[in-house]
Parts: structure tokens; C-alpha cells; sequence
């Protein structure tokens, strides 16, 4: 037999093995090998890393920081602010946010927090600097201007002007 | 004369007594109780019977593969099973715990977005350029619908494209078995010719896909192109552009899944689409399994070309006695040359040298991670029909 012939046969054999080993170790070992690359779920559908925590009366604010959108993608940019738990929060809320951390209030968000947690959320946001965008009623229009319930916490997505 | 008589000998098969077939099957016979009954698995009911069912199943389609020398029927069997029972199990699933196909902005802002393997090339560019995964999932799962995660589900297509090359298509993808169904509902073809430069139209949506995804950083098969999105998810329409997006998916499902298979007898999605075929193409070149012509028995009657539902033969490529790279390994031709012409091979090896060692070889590999892969989704889907029928 030829030497190609062998490692023909060597290479199909080690396939088989392979296919064996597949459930017991191979997976597992290529699915770990994926998750050490330190790759991350993009931050337009994450929200990005959270920076500051903001302490309320019975809740808090959890402040993520501005997402920038990549390349031709079709959001603009934004910040995300998370209250929670959502089932401490008043029936109606209305915060001043320092966003930037520079001890200056940069937006006030207004919304009503309906007992049913599956009942849509509007959200109003006044911009006291001119780096965030105003919105009105808004619900869930896009990955940058939004309300969303998520789990325990209450999500909304700010808008930042000129970036 | 003698290469005749071989070749007419190998052209009906290698038929097996039963007790040589049983010894072949053996270790398949193992490997499914491993698969299926392995400590942690499900004790219910429901699920004993679905995995059980499931076993003896793939087994039983392993043995005829042996019995009958014949390849392509039995794993079609298998094959339209899993095309069917996929959208049932996940439909099933999807809709207890949303209670809606549509998925949520929520869920994929939670990250519980379910990934499948069709984004996995237009994921690539995205992640070597900015190390970010352009798909509302998560990387480790997180909870809910989102299994295990895009690491294990890209961990699971490594291993079995490995293992499978393209022949992913053809005994691990849990879509193409619908339109190979559909292909094989009618006795002949009402549309014969088709041009064969459709062939090139996979790569075509490959390459856009992959740009635009990487422009707009947004998985942009999933969101415009996918037919499947009409039997598993889809985007929650929030707006007429939603719409839009999702009477799309029906329309491409309905012509490239439904109508044309039926007139054509071609697994059209397949040959002339998906973006994920073409990228499985690539790994043909790295599998060590291929199937030959041998060109001395071969008389080009073309019974070949004409069986091959992904329109993987051209007369060009049975005159250079291989398929083309786009082939994917489903024994179509194998099964349907008269002159045993057409063989399982492994590179390197003869185009003649004992074939069905090749197949034997390739069988065991591929039927291997069939059983692990897609009769976990042929269980699930059983699973789901007895919860409503028990």
C-alpha cells in the first residue's frame, strides 16, 4: 500500500475517533477554546458594561456605559440605565440621572411601573444636558431609544447626542 | 471482462447476510444507548419512550445501511425525520416559554436569543476585526431559550464539521431535511434543466451576507434572508419594515423549500442559497472522506447527476471522475449507479480501493454524530407529540 493510501486511512480512522470523542471531550474542549477568544455578545444588544451604581431610596440605578455604534449599523448612540428591582420600584418614577458622573443631574426619566410585569412601558426623558436626546413616549422603537422589562430590572436606553 | 463482472457486482450493492449486518451494527447499537440513556438524562415517561423510540429508529435505519449495501434511502429516512420533528420540538418549546414565535427585544436584550449554526460565517469578520459577536445571544448561555450558548453550539460545529465537511448538510442540519422530503414527494422532476450557474448563487449570498454583516454589524441572513425563520423564530414584527422582514421569510420558504423541491426534485435552498452550504463547502477540502467515479466502469449515463439532489455532478466532473465541491456526501449517486461507478472514498487511496471499507469508514463517523446531534432532535420532537398524545 502506498504512503498516501496509509495516512488516507489513518486520517479516516483518527475521523472516527473523533466522532467518538466528540460528546465526551472534543466538544466541550472546542466550546471552552470559543470562549477563551474573550469575545462579547455586541454591547447594541447587551447594553455595555456597567460603571456606576446609583443607591435610591429602595432601588437603584445601575449606569452602563455609552454604546457607540460600529461602522453602517442603524443605531445611534446610547446609554443605559437599569432600575432595579423592578418590584421595589413606585408606582411611578421620575429620577434625576447623573449619567457622566460629573455630580450634575444630565436627564430626569419619568415612566409608570404597572403591577403586571408583562405590560408594555413608556418612557419620558427630559434632557438637562445638551449630550442626551429628549424622548417622548417612547416604548420600544429601537435598540437605542427604548423601555424594556428585563427579568427584575427595568431598562431604558438614553439617546446621546453628536457621537 | 472481469472489470465488468466487479463492476456490475459492486454496482448492486454489497448485500449482507443478517448476522454480519447485526455484528456491523453493533457498536451503533452501543452508541445510541450511550447517547440516549447516558446518567442525567430525562426519566420521565415521555422521555423514556422518546429516546427509545429514537434509538431503535437510528439503529434500525444503521442495520438497513448495512443489510442492503444501500445508503442514501435509509439516511433520507433519517434525514426527513429530523427535518420534520425539528420545528415541532422547538415550536413546542418556544412557544411555553414565550408563548409567541416572535422573538422579543427583551429576550434578545437578556441575551436568550437561540443560536443555530447558520450565522456562523457571517460571524466571523465581525469578531476577528472588533472580538464582538454580532447576534443577540449569549456567549455561555443564559437561560431560558438560549441552550448552552454560542460557545457550545460553535464548539459542536467545529467537531462535526470535522468530522462531516460538508457533509453537515446531510446528516446534521436540522432544515434541509423539509425540502428533502418535499424533493422526493414527486416521481419525476416537472422542471429538468436548470442552469447550472445557480450553483454559484450560495457564494453570492455568502460573500454579500458577510460583507453586510460586517458593514452593519448585524447577522443580516438572519434578519432578511433565513426561510427557516417560518419554522422556528422569527424577528416580533414591531413595525411595516418587520412585516416586511418576516413575509420574506414565508415567501423564500415557501418557493425555495416547498415549490420548487416539488417541481424540480432538488434540494434548491440547498444548491442554489444557503449561505452556510457554501461556507460548508470550504470543509471538503479539509474532510478525508470525498466520493469518486471510477472512469474505466464509468459509461456516462448520468443516472448520477440526475439522482444528486444538491446538483453536485456536472458532466465536466464525472469526466474528471469526482463531484464537485458542494457535495454533500448524501450517497445519492452511489446508490444510483448502475455500474458501481460511483464509490465512497478516502483521499489519498485509489478511486477503486475497496469502497466499502470508505463507506464502512465514513458510516460509522457520520452516523456516529447523527445519532448524538440530530436524534437528540428527532427525541425532542417525539417527546413533544407524546405530551400532547399520552
Amino acid at each position: 500500500m502506498r504512503m498516501r493510501a496509509k495516512l488516507g486511512y489513518v486520517a479516516a480512522g483518527a475521523t472516527v475517533v473523533v466522532a467518538l470523542l466528540t460528546p465526551f471531550l472534543l466538544m466541550g474542549m472546542f466550546s471552552k477554546g470559543v470562549a477563551a477568544l474573550g469575545l462579547h455578545v455586541d454591547e447594541i444588544y447587551s447594553g455595555g458594561p456597567k460603571v456606576r451604581t446609583i443607591q435610591m431610596s429602595g432601588y437603584s440605578i445601575d449606569v452602563h456605559r455609552a454604546v457607540m455604534p460600529h461602522m453602517l449599523q442603524r443605531e445611534t448612540a446610547f446609554v443605559q440605565m437599569d432600575w432595579r428591582p423592578a418590584t421595589a420600584l413606585p408606582a411611578h418614577v421620575s429620577d434625576l440621572v447623573d449619567v457622566d458622573g460629573d455630580g450634575k443631574p444630565d436627564v430626569r426619566v419619568s415612566f409608570d411601573v404597572p403591577k403586571d410585569p408583562k405590560a408594555a412601558l413608556r418612557v419620558d426623558v427630559e434632557a438637562l444636558s445638551p449630550r442626551y436626546e429628549a424622548m417622548r413616549d417612547v416604548g420600544r422603537e429601537r435598540y437605542s431609544r427604548l423601555i424594556v422589562r428585563v427579568d427584575d430590572a427595568v431598562l431604558v436606553r438614553v439617546p446621546v447626542v453628536g457621537r | 471482462m472481469a472489470t465488468e463482472a466487479r463492476g456490475l457486482r459492486l454496482g448492486s450493492a454489497v448485500r449482507r447476510g443478517v448476522g454480519r449486518s447485526v455484528l456491523l451494527t453493533l457498536p451503533m447499537v452501543v452508541w445510541a444507548l450511550l447517547m440516549f440513556f447516558h446518567p442525567g438524562t430525562a426519566t420521565d415517561r415521555q422521555s423514556l419512550i422518546a429516546a427509545g423510540a429514537t434509538a431503535a429508529f437510528m439503529v434500525a435505519l444503521f442495520f438497513l445501511m448495512m443489510r442492503t449495501g444501500k445508503t442514501y434511502r435509509w439516511r433520507r429516512v433519517f434525514f426527513v425525520a429530523l427535518g420534520l420533528l425539528f420545528p415541532v420540538g422547538f415550536i413546542y418549546q418556544v412557544m411555553h416559554l414565550r408563548g409567541t414565535m416572535g422573538i422579543p427585544m427583551e429576550e434578545m436584550i437578556a441575551g436568550r436569543t437561540p443560536f443555530c449554526f447558520m450565522p456562523i460565517p457571517m460571524l466571523i469578520l465581525p469578531a476577528a476585526v472588533t472580538r464582538t459577536v454580532v447576534f443577540p445571544g449569549s456567549i455561555l448561555g443564559a437561560g431560558g431559550m438560549s441552550g448552552a450558548g454560542i460557545a457550545a453550539m460553535v464548539g459542536m460545529w467545529l467537531a462535526l464539521t470535522l468530522v462531516l465537511g460538508r457533509g453537515w448538510c446531510s446528516y446534521a442540519c436540522f432544515f434541509g431535511g423539509i425540502e428533502e422530503g418535499m424533493a422526493a414527494a414527486p416521481k419525476k422532476a416537472t422542471i429538468r434543466k436548470i442552469d447550472p450557474r445557480w450553483r454559484l448563487m450560495p457564494w453570492a449570498v455568502l460573500l454579500a451576507m458577510v460583507l453586510l454583516s460586517l458593514a452593519l454589524f448585524e447577522p443580516a441572513y438572519c434578519e432578511w434572508l433565513c426561510p427557516f425563520k417560518a419554522v422556528s423564530e422569527y424577528l416580533a414584527a414591531r413595525n411595516t419594515l418587520g412585516l416586511f422582514q418576516n413575509a420574506l421569510f414565508v415567501l423564500l420558504f415557501a418557493g425555495l423549500v416547498v415549490v420548487l423541491p416539488l417541481l424540480t426534485k432538488k434540494r434548491t435552498q440547498c444548491s442554489c442559497f444557503c449561505p452556510f452550504g457554501a461556507f460548508q463547502s470550504i470543509f471538503n477540502k479539509t474532510s478525508v472522506f470525498d466520493v469518486k467515479i471510477d472512469k474505466e466502469r464509468c459509461k456516462p449515463c448520468v443516472l448520477c447527476q440526475t439522482a444528486c439532489p444538491t446538483m453536485s455532478l456536472s458532466k465536466e466532473s464525472i469526466e474528471r471522475g469526482e463531484t464537485l465541491l458542494s457535495c454533500t456526501k448524501c450517497g445519492a449517486c452511489v446508490d444510483a449507479c448502475p455500474r458501481g461507478a460511483v464509490n465512497w472514498h478516502v483521499k489519498g487511496t485509489e478511486a477503486a480501493a475497496n469502497p466499502e471499507r470508505a463507506r464502512l469508514l465514513f458510516l460509522y463517523a457520520a452516523w456516529a454524530m447523527a445519532v448524538m446531534f440530530g436524534g437528540s432532535v428527532i427525541a425532542q420532537g417525539i417527546r413533544t407529540i407524546l405530551h400532547f398524545v399520552l
